[in-house]
């Protein structure tokens, strides 16, 4: 093995100064975040801010999923490559914990927000009756509760085992990790769909659509890929990671985003089409509210800018491997992950489109408070897997 | 759960189990490959090929009587005007599609595992589109007609109609065939000119020498190959989403009960790869036995395809659960009432087949046991295979059989023909492999030699003590 195929020396922590810079930062938008919950829920419009924080909840969540998702699957597979930039997921998987705080409010608001089924008048809607076994409120924050506690726990728990490792670099650890890797997927994948028909599509509760859960759960990979690929550029740019966190990870990286435009773009064009070529008044009338009043903006905004846009930024491999590139078309993503829940979201409470404050309030909220929680929580730890059997194989990562 | 089950010999974290077993050198390797193909062809193999033929002309058979006498002759009619010929065709399309995963994806994944399998899964790939190709090729009636399906232009400015499914599975299935073949082709050239080199009569040489396109494995050629390859690989990969997505709308686009639902594409795309796997694992542990390969389609590759088997079974069982849920929950009287009538309807037996088959057998795979017991592996394979076409059947012939007025529904019994042709496909698809596993290598020599330890340009496979090192320093 040549020299340079060496994993960075020393104790993989981040230095003091970077440590405190974002500290200062995180703890910076937990305050912020507050101080935006507090103007939010003082505010007039409470069911507005309901929604926006709905939305803002979704989107830390989506991300702290998918991160998790990426960990556990790394585990599953036995992948290599993947151990450089997996703490980072680890990381960013710890929000899940933030999550599960971050739900309180919600349960605050939620007759204001699942109002078209929490309230009087569900009683009399024909359809609704019929629903009642599933969309009633005890039942439904009973299945809120095991969701949040699933996420909270196995990110725990896949955290802490490979902290573990850190220290004492056993591979039964990984052993143990890769057994149970298998049946959290398997958690994973229905608590997240059964979280998008509750939160989400639950909003307008007459609509139903079989892929609604798939949906979701492209957003939680793209998202968090998109959020990795921006932690790997910043950490590239001081050389944190050193020659284990290399341009061929970041270009790794790159892929699965690329990839992952393009599962959205597919699961969403799905869902449209069949619907648009069925033409059934109940289902297209969803697509009708995201249409109608100003919403065309958004919709085509989406396929402009969550899919043409990124798909051609980052499909070449030159833009997978410049830092700058690579970080606006993951820039982008992240954004436009913000819209594509705003987008679900926000037309169940408005039909015109206006843009308010209170939806960056909405979205400030939980950012920051997860923001924070981050901070206290991870930026002590090591950058990577100090002591991961699959290192050696990391290190060799190459893309031909 | 937790307990540390045994593993194979050195695949443990960190170290990755050796590829191909025994003590092989290049020269092995070849060996044997290439003398699959030169020695002279056994007994066994030709009573086999005759079994095979046979049923292919049961085929033959079936498709004269089907021409001659017309469509009429299936069990078909005016309420189920599907059943076992769009049954078949998904069948089969669906069997293709591990090939194109494994060669593609797997490929960009860097699975070095799928060096040993990818070779027979692409041409049985290839097989199962022609078999699939069988269907809407004959099911137009008029089969010397079958062109019109195609937007040729002509005096009369009469068009396929654009907008319907059906007409797009034409463009996509011939793309699939064709992006298949081409990539099966090209990683086939670097073996098809070892076997030329290796040629001890005048025949084989000229034979091997045309098909190998004038491979003689310089550096540059080699540098072409890789790329060409690579974006291959890259161009298959949508394929592999694609074609059944295409497929799925046949039915999804539609406002028929129990077939109009978004979750249909991902559903059909997991439920191909889960039925090909399948497959590819029924004729592997057939042909490393009998061709010997016991070395290079190892246990664990089997291993490996069972996993796949079991992940995509456990997606399956989730649109299922999900289209039943989201019936229920959507609270239309239709879709709730095709659920359930497939569950309790006329139609149970194949509902619950298909559920056994798909969703329970296969969740035996989460025991390392079953995974790496080949009878174990050959079985559930097998349940798969028949649990998929009972998918197919069930989606399509329940949800037609009760239409929208009580007085056309229906009960659909298959006649003599569908069984028959169905039978016969399997004709073709056995007498095309066994064809392919005597003319050529099955298993792509180039790519196998180049996961071996020998090929790692910086030599150091051994983990052992480097890992060691590192984890103390």
């Amino acid at each position: 093995m040549s020299a340079a195929k060496k994993p960075p020396k020393g104790d993989g922590l981040l230095p003091k100064e970077l440590v405190e810079s974002w500290s200062k930062i995180g703890y910076g938008l937990g305050a912020l975040g507050v101080a935006a919950f507090a103007a939010g829920m003082l505010g007039a419009d409470q069911a507005r801010f309901g929604a926006a924080y709905l939305v803002g909840f979704m989107f830390t969540t989506t991300i702290a999923v998918g991160a998790l998702f990426f960990v556990v699957i790394q585990h599953l597979t036995k992948a290599g490559w993947s151990v450089a930039p997996r703490r980072i997921m680890e990381w960013l998987s710890q929000g899940l914990i933030a999550s599960a705080v971050l739900f309180v409010p919600l349960v605050v608001m939620a007759p204001k927000i699942w109002h078209h089924w929490m309230g009087e008048h569900a009683a009399h809607d024909q359809v609704l009756v019929q629903k009642q076994g599933y969309l009633n409120q005890p039942f439904f924050y009973a299945r809120a509760i095991v969701f949040l506690v699933v996420w909270a726990l196995l990110a725990t728990w896949f955290y802490k085992l490979s902290r573990e490792q850190d220290s004492t670099g056993d591979r039964k650890l990984s052993d143990k990790l890769q057994v149970a890797a298998a049946p959290s997927i398997a958690a994973l994948g229905l608590t997240i769909s059964f979280a998008g028909f509750d939160w989400v599509m639950s909003l307008d509760p007459h609509w139903y659509s079989t892929i609604f859960g798939v949906y979701i759960f492209a957003g939680c990979l793209l998202s968090s890929h998109a959020m990795l690929a921006l932690c790997i550029v910043r950490l590239r740019k001081d050389n944190i990671g050193g020659n284990l966190l290399t341009v061929e990870h970041q270009h790794d990286v790159g892929k699965f985003l690329f990839g992952f435009v393009v599962f959205w773009a597919y699961i969403g064009f799905s869902q449209f089409m069949l619907i648009f070529y069925a033409n059934i008044p109940e289902e297209t009338v969803w697509y009708l509210h995201r249409w109608n009043h100003g919403w065309h903006v958004v919709s085509m905004g989406l396929f402009l800018l969550h899919f043409i846009a990124p798909f051609l930024m980052l499909l070449s491999r030159t833009a997978k491997r410049d830092p700058r590139l690579l970080a606006a078309g993951a820039g982008l993503l992240l954004f436009m992950h913000w819209v594509d829940l705003y987008w679900l979201v926000m037309p169940n409470f408005d039909e015109h489109f206006h843009f308010q404050w209170v939806d960056i309030a909405g979205l400030l909220a939980p950012v920051g408070v997860t923001a924070a929680w981050l901070s206290k929580r991870v930026l002590a730890d090591p950058v990577y897997p100090l002591k991961d059997p699959y290192i050696p194989e990391a290190l060799k990562a190459e893309n031909l | 759960m937790a307990t540390s089950a045994p593993v194979t010999p050195g695949d443990t974290p960190g170290t990755r189990a050796k590829l191909v077993l025994g003590q092989p050198t290049f020269k092995t390797v070849n060996e044997d490959i290439a003398s699959i193909v030169e020695s002279k062809p056994t007994p066994k193999y030709l009573l086999g090929l005759m079994f095979a033929a046979s049923i292919l002309l049961v085929m033959v058979g079936s498709l004269v009587k089907l021409v001659y006498s017309g469509v009429g002759v299936w069990g078909l009619d005016n309420t189920v005007f599907w059943a076992w010929d769009i049954t078949g065709f998904v069948f089969w399309i669906g069997i293709g599609h591990a090939g194109t995963l494994i060669s593609a994806i797997l490929f960009l994944f860097r699975q070095k595992w799928r060096t040993s399998i990818n070779r027979a899964a692409e041409a049985m790939t290839i097989f199962a589109v022609m078999a699939a190709g069988i269907y809407p090729a004959f099911h137009v009636g008029r089969v010397w007609l079958l062109y019109w399906v195609f937007p040729v232009p002509n005096q009369m400015s009469m068009w396929p109609n654009f907008k319907s499914p059906l007409l797009w599975d034409v463009f996509a299935v011939s793309t699939y065939a064709t992006v298949s073949i081409l990539f099966w082709y090209l990683g086939l050239v670097p073996d098809l000119a070892t076997i030329r080199d290796r040629a001890k009569t005048k025949l084989r040489y000229l034979i091997y020498g045309i098909l190998s396109l004038g491979w003689r494995g310089s550096h540059r050629g080699w540098l072409s190959y890789e790329k060409a390859y690579l974006i291959l690989a890259g161009l298959s990969t949508p394929l592999v989403l694609s074609v059944h997505t295409v497929v799925s709308f046949d039915f999804a686009t539609s406002v028929v009960p129990g077939w109009h639902t978004t979750i249909f594409p991902p559903y059909f795309v997991a439920g191909a790869i889960f039925s090909g796997f399948a497959m590819v694992i029924t004729l592997m542990i057939v042909a490393r036995k009998v061709l010997g390969l016991e070395h290079m389609i190892t246990i664990r590759h089997l291993e490996n395809m069972s996993k796949i088997i079991l992940a995509t079974g456990s997606m399956v069982g989730y649109a299922y659960a999900i289209e039943f849920f989201i019936a229920w929950y959507g609270a239309v009287e239709y879709e709730r009432y095709a659920f359930l009538n497939r569950m309790f309807g006329p139609y149970w037996w194949a509902y619950w087949s298909m559920v056994s088959c798909n969703v329970i057998f296969p969740q035996l795979f989460w025991f390392k046991k079953v995974r790496t017991s080949i009878p174990a592996l050959f079985a559930i394979s097998i349940v798969v295979n028949i649990g998929m076409w009972f998918e197919r059947f069930v989606i399509i012939v329940t949800s037609l059989h009760r239409d929208y007025i009580p007085s056309s529904w229906t009960y659909f019994t298959p006649s003599i023909w569908d069984i028959s042709l169905f039978v016969g496909t399997f004709g073709l698809f056995l007498t095309m492999f066994l064809l392919f596993c005597k003319f050529l290598p099955v298993i792509a020599a180039s790519e196998v030699k180049g996961v071996m330890p020998q090929a790692d340009p910086h030599g150091d496979d051994h983990h052992g003590k480097d890992e060691e090192a590192h984890a103390h320093g």
